[in-house]
């Protein structure tokens, strides 16, 4: 079966916004992340084993606010205390998480269908967070994460890199043509590129 | 904009939060007789406070956790935020 992308109806590639006579380096590029595994980790508020024992391609789960662990295929985001939420270029670790997060400790949901990526990457992409976002961008240093809202849209920002800042965007998938607007809009004053 | 240091994320925005209520009232036992005054206390009379209140808040669009809050109804200045299993001293 094939999927159809979130984003499908309203990105499309090209230059927009206040592009002309700028350099294309200065300019933002945002596109859209697919196919990736996504999945929650609750672990029970009963339950007594060390998240810190179990390993996850090669990660282990902490319970440290903001930080992502990584490598280079897999993010894991805190997304509260004991839950966490994995973003991973490999589509069958999930077999691998099933197996070793027991379900009597651990709530384990594939949210891959359910959530819209908007990756944004240049020097203004903080001053674009900061339009509609009430987080102090400038204390989010690269590999953290926060949920917060964008325009009273729920999202949550993995910060991928600093040089120069790149940020992957994830919301609910109904949310995702809201937030994408909201985002583009956001960046017509900068000119940006959509890939 | 309203602050409030969510005890698990850090210094947030007031937009991310749900306010949920006076943090002071406890359930009655269970099992426990009580008279209906008692159950209407607990349930619906609260007392309006002009001054520090510890109040329960959730941080629906941050870590989705219940907090403790106390703040002041008249300034709305914040002085102190706890886990919401944490026990407040006065």
């Amino acid at each position: 079966m094939s999927s159809i992308s979130s984003l499908a109806n309203v990105h499309s590639s090209g230059k927009y916004g206040d592009y002309e006579g700028k350099n294309e380096k200065e300019l933002l590029k945002i596109s859209e992340r697919k196919n990736l595994l996504i999945v929650q980790i609750v672990q029970y508020k009963n339950s007594n084993i060390l998240c810190e024992s179990i390993d996850l391609d090669g990660l282990k789960l902490k319970n440290e606010p903001s930080n992502v662990i990584y490598n280079d295929d897999t993010r894991i985001l805190w997304n509260g205390p004991k839950n966490w939420f994995l973003v991973s270029k490999k589509k069958d670790l999930i077999k691998s998480i099933l197996k070793n997060f027991k379900e009597s400790d651990f709530a384990i949901t594939d949210l891959s269908h359910s959530r819209a990526i908007i990756e944004i990457e240049g020097q203004n992409t903080k001053e674009i967070l900061k339009k509609g976002c009430p987080f102090n961008f400038n204390i989010l240093k690269k590999n953290q994460s926060i949920n917060s809202v964008f325009n009273g849209i729920a999202f949550t920002i993995d910060m991928f890199d600093d040089n120069p800042d790149k940020v992957r965007l994830f919301t609910l998938r109904s949310f995702g043509e809201s937030l994408y607007h909201s985002i583009t809009d956001a960046s017509l004053e900068f000119g940006y590129i959509s890939i | 904009m309203l602050y409030i240091n969510c005890p698990h994320c850090g210094m947030r925005s007031q937009n991310e939060f749900s306010y949920g209520g006076d943090a002071s009232i406890k359930r009655p036992e269970l099992n426990k007789e009580i008279s209906d005054n008692e159950w209407n206390d607990f349930v619906y009379n609260r007392k309006s406070l002009r001054g520090k209140h510890l109040e329960l808040w959730q941080h629906i669009s941050g870590c989705r956790q219940w907090i403790k809050v106390e703040r002041d109804t008249a300034t709305h200045e914040i002085f102190r935020t706890f886990k919401a299993d944490e026990e407040v001293a006065s």
